[in-house]
């Protein structure tokens, strides 16, 4: 079959002022989504990303995160002990950690309100227990000093996060010694000393209990047994698990307005892309008339105005992706109701996120070209070449 | 009705396209009575439609000096000339220039708008102009609905609906078939005779122009002959 | 001066591009006023605070308690007149996306604090009587079909019920606020029967999130703040005190950049739809222009002619917007019955809202017409009835 697609091609650029408005009408469309699915993308990888699976939290029965569990001290102390499961490290002692999960008001940075940034209690298997955990300014807290670090993404964001600053827990001072980077929400949050934050926040328990399981052990009998334990009933989850229940209530607002704005615009975009190929149409139909009279089939014709609007959609969604491409890396933060603290991330315009953006756009010409292309296939020649 | 409805001193009027200066009217001197129906000939690029665009006010000459009903077009800025044109003059084309989603009376309507008159005597009047030509039945048809003589017709009712002194017509037959394009003809020479109206009507068709009273005959910008037809009548 | 009639001509001789371009501002439109109406919807409680109401927090956490025993202290500060906690509770009924705020509280006192609850089913004095009794905003009610007298379980996230899996609640009243200080999806229940409940595994009585403050008629709001502040300098648990205003703003504060980012998202929406116009427009010049020659020829002035096309412009954007803005407000009853209205509770298309998209509506034809308008008033009608045909 013989498709003049060489001729769409030009056509496509000799009217140009049509073409350009709708390339950047579905542009502004495709970037709009394309950043706000990069944000998406951005937030679900926080949570995502780093999860090791035989890491695992502990939390009090019907908690959902760490802030609304917690464990008086001396039964976190016994579950520990008392459960096999749990690695042992270098020392033989289980490699596992109780830690405090609480927030702090902090002024944003720009005088942008106040916040709660997390800030958490670690002792020393905390570390080994992270993935990627490294400092990369200042050092390490020392245990049993009234002196915290901060993740990486505080220090510009939060006021008072830098180096040698000095953070009032209640009524005690922590100084900031170091500047910490790993993988996951971390980089958001203060660490300091589990005994002396406890003592400063005067929080007399455990919030979470993070362990590393021996390699085999089967994760959903071990589950089991710790969830009907007699003496010390409460819930195991894997980091990863952990990590996607955490991403629940903003994950699907974010979903949500997503798919709200992609059919919402994605209709408007189409009413453009339909309009412009409906004036194309009419402003070509003495040229379709020779085209059929030529010999061209009119599905050919359908064939070729269909490729239009998909070329004008594909050009849209590339117009689209340029301009959302300066979002890349742009930090921004909120709330993340299911911890109730500040979360930093940023945009990522990672290739899923990119190829969705094409398809979308490809989508909008098809749509769009659709009803056009298949009326100039249904023109009559000796009717379409009496029309100037 | 020896008054001068138009008269031309030195009107000089040049075109550039691609680069090239192009004289189209070259030093214009002419006079044309009130009252009288003209005709204007001449080979094609001797400057007739352009002649007739500057007598109506649509384009201006860059020299010399046109008085056309009274008013020296040349001190008149756009909008002046908008309303005199509204008021003094009548255009009838070649391709009958109506609006195709109007009716044939709405068409004729149309300049009746920047009367000052209301809804009820607009109509009153769109509908007189039609029955002067004789398609008061065609009042509710769209221009695509009539023939070619009629949709011509329907043109000339709207160029006499705000009753100009001055009708221009741009080969008004130039479109139309032998019989419609003397029922055109009759109807101006109607017009010119019972209204008195002012005609200058640029053809080439030296059977249209036998109708006016008098024959203008332009060649390269220059006035030519004048022949003055004593047998002009209905 | 210019016929109305031939610009709807005009629009109705091109049926599909019409419809298609009014669709697009329809749809547009529709977003814009939805986008702010959740950024309303987050910023409602601040609109609904009381210049007679401060609220006492810790200083140092949103996570942190504050003991009992402040209650009384605070109650003689001059200007104070009322006092009532509130504790947030974190339940959700049956499954966790069945989530709502629930709070404990002191019944009395907190019809003295927020006279704006009304109770529109039930009795206030049935829940005082009850002390598993608790009163839930008309839209959880509706929502779950909850009628006055039923039993709800509810699963605390944070606190472990004294025994078996759930807390259970009966249905005292339902309630529905006058302002927008109280979110209409709320249960507050007995702070006796959640005091007793947590006792025995904390060893100790619990203490509360948050004091709302009633202020006497006259009192010095900045005087009691700093009094309230300074009282607990030293701790035990330092203390914030704030307008009700500043502690509503809290929550937008939280929310961070997600107001901005949906006003950037309705920027675009705007940008996409005006190009849409724009070039709606521009194809109605084209098909158009031997027209305005015409018009031109017989007399219509330059501004006669630039205001036909502007016209047309405005025609089309604003039948689209205000069929937009009506589609928002019309879906608002739909909306607020589904998930999203869960989430934002306060989501309402405002008066403001309804005129501003009317407003931007009108802007964008302004915008669509001015290229069309300025090159019919320039336009030689000469050219125009050479070039064309």
């Amino acid at each position: 079959m013989l498709v003049p697609l060489a001729y769409n091609f030009r056509s496509i650029f000799v009217r140009r002022s049509a073409t350009i408005l709708t390339l950047l009408g579905i542009g502004a469309t495709v970037t709009v989504l394309t950043g706000f699915f990069a944000l998406s993308a951005g937030f679900r990888a926080v949570y995502t990303q780093g999860g090791r699976s035989d890491v695992v939290y502990f939390l009090r029965a019907g908690a959902t995160s760490e802030g609304q569990s917690s464990f008086p001290r001396e039964r976190a102390d016994r579950l520990v002990k008392s459960t096999p499961e749990i690695a042992p490290d270098a020392k033989g002692a289980p490699l596992a950690a109780m830690e405090i999960y609480n927030a702090v008001r902090r002024q944003k940075a720009r005088g942008a309100g106040e916040t709660n940034v997390p800030i958490r209690g670690v002792q020393p298997a905390s570390f080994e227990l992270r993935e990627n955990f490294r400092v990369v300014a200042g050092r390490a807290f020392k245990f049993g000093s009234d002196e915290v670090m901060v993740g990486t993404k505080l220090v510009d964001r939060i006021q008072g996060c830098g180096l040698d600053d000095v953070i009032l827990l209640n009524t005690t001072p922590f100084r900031v010694v170091g500047v910490f980077e790993s993988a996951g929400a971390a980089p958001s949050e203060i660490w300091g000393d589990y005994e002396r934050i406890g003592v400063a926040l005067a929080v007399p328990w455990a919030n979470s209990i993070l362990a590393r399981l021996k390699p085999g052990v089967n994760m959903e009998a071990f589950a089991r047994r710790i969830k009907d334990d007699k003496e010390n009933p409460c819930k195991v989850m894997t980091e990863p698990e952990y990590l996607e229940a955490q991403t629940n209530a903003l994950g699907t607002m974010l979903a949500m307005v997503g798919v709200i704005l992609g059919v919402v615009m994605g209709v408007a975009a189409i009413f453009t892309a339909m309009n412009t190929m409906l004036a194309a149409l009419a402003a070509r139909t003495h040229e379709i008339g020779i085209l059929l009279s030529v010999g061209f089939r009119p599905f050919a014709i359908f064939v070729s105005f269909l490729f239009e609007a998909l070329l004008l959609g594909l050009l849209g969604g590339a117009i689209g992706c340029l301009l959302a491409l300066p979002l890349n890396g742009i930090e921004t933060g909120t709330t993340n109701w299911d911890t109730f603290t500040e979360i930093a991330f940023s945009f990522r315009l990672t290739p899923q996120v990119l190829v969705t953006a094409v398809i979308f756009s490809l989508a909008l010409g098809l749509f769009g070209g659709a009803i056009p292309a298949f009326r100039a296939a249904r023109l009559a020649p000796t009717e379409a070449l009496r029309r100037r | 009705m020896n008054d001068a409805m138009i008269r031309a001193r030195g009107v000089r009027k040049t075109y550039t396209r691609a680069g090239e200066t192009l004289t189209v009217l070259d030093g214009l001197d002419l006079e044309m009575e009130e009252g009288h129906f003209y005709a204007l000939m001449g080979p094609s690029g001797s400057g007739k439609t352009t002649l007739l665009n500057l007598v109506g006010g649509l384009d201006a000459a860059d020299e010399g000096e046109l008085l056309v009903a009274g008013e020296s077009l040349a001190d008149l800025s756009g909008g002046e000339l908008a309303a005199w044109r509204a008021a003094n003059v009548g255009f009838v084309f070649q391709a009958f220039n109506l609006i195709p989603v109007l009716t044939a009376v709405e068409n004729v309507e149309l300049p009746l708008l920047l009367s000052p008159l209301g809804r009820a005597q607009r109509r009153e009047h769109a509908m007189y102009a039609l029955k002067l030509v004789g398609l008061e039945d065609r009042a509710k048809h769209r221009p695509q609905q009539l023939s070619g003589g009629q949709e011509q017709r329907v043109a000339i009712a709207r160029a006499i609906a705000t009753d100009p002194k001055l009708i221009l017509a741009d080969e008004p037959t130039g479109d139309l078939d032998r019989k419609s394009a003397e029922q055109v003809l009759d109807l101006l020479v109607r017009l010119n005779g019972e209204l008195k109206k002012t005609i200058l009507m640029v053809t080439h068709d030296p059977h249209a122009a036998e109708r006016a009273q008098r024959i203008v005959h332009l060649d390269k910008g220059q006035l030519g002959r004048v022949e003055t037809r004593a047998a002009a009548a209905t | 001066m210019i016929s109305f009639k031939l610009v709807r001509r005009n629009l109705l001789k091109h049926k599909m591009r019409s419809a298609l371009t009014i669709a697009s501002m329809v749809v547009g439109i529709f977003l814009l006023c939805v986008l702010r109406s959740l950024v309303v919807a987050i910023e409602s409680g601040v609109q609904g605070s009381k210049r007679d109401r401060l609220v006492v927090q810790s200083a140092v956490s949103l996570f942190v308690s504050l003991p009992l025993n402040y209650q009384a202290k605070m109650e003689q500060v001059p200007g104070v007149a009322k006092i009532v906690k509130w504790q947030w509770f974190g339940a959700y009924w049956q499954e966790p996306r069945n989530f709502f705020a629930n709070f404990a509280t002191d019944p009395d006192a907190l019809f003295d604090v927020f006279p704006e609850i009304e109770i529109v089913e039930g009795s206030v004095d049935d829940w005082r009587k009850d002390r598993r009794g608790c009163i839930v905003g008309d839209k959880i009610a509706e929502e779950y079909h909850w009628k006055v007298g039923q039993t709800i379980p509810l699963i605390s996230t944070i606190f472990p019920p004294p025994q078996g899996e759930t807390w259970e609640f009966h249905v005292s009243a339902i309630y529905r606020p006058k302002s927008t200080a109280i979110d209409r999806r709320t249960m507050f229940f007995q702070w006796e029967y959640f005091e007793k409940g947590v006792e025995p595994l904390y060893g100790e009585s619990p203490g509360t999130g948050t004091y709302f403050l009633r202020l006497a008629p006259g009192a010095d709001q900045n005087e009691v703040m700093r009094r309230i502040e300074a009282m607990y300098e030293n701790g035990p648990q330092r203390v914030t005190c704030s307008t009700e205003a500043a502690f509503q703003m809290q929550f937008v504060t939280m929310m961070g950049n997600i107001p901005t980012l949906m006003m950037s998202i309705g920027t675009g929406v705007l940008v996409a739809i005006a190009l849409a116009c724009v070039n709606t427009m521009l194809m109605a010049f084209r098909d158009q222009a031997h027209d305005v020659g015409i018009m031109k020829a017989l007399g219509f002035t330059d501004g006669g002619v630039g205001a036909y096309m502007l016209g047309q412009s405005l025609f089309l954007c604003l039948l689209g917007g205000l069929l937009g803005v009506a589609l928002a407000k019309g879906s608002q009853p739909f909306l607020m019955m589904s998930r999203m209205g869960a989430m934002f509770p306060g989501y309402d298309v405002t008066t403001r809202t309804m005129v501003i998209a009317a407003s931007l509506s009108a802007a964008i034809g302004l915008v669509a017409g001015f290229v069309p308008a300025l090159a019919a008033r320039r336009m030689r009608s000469v050219d125009a009835l050479r070039s064309v045909e």
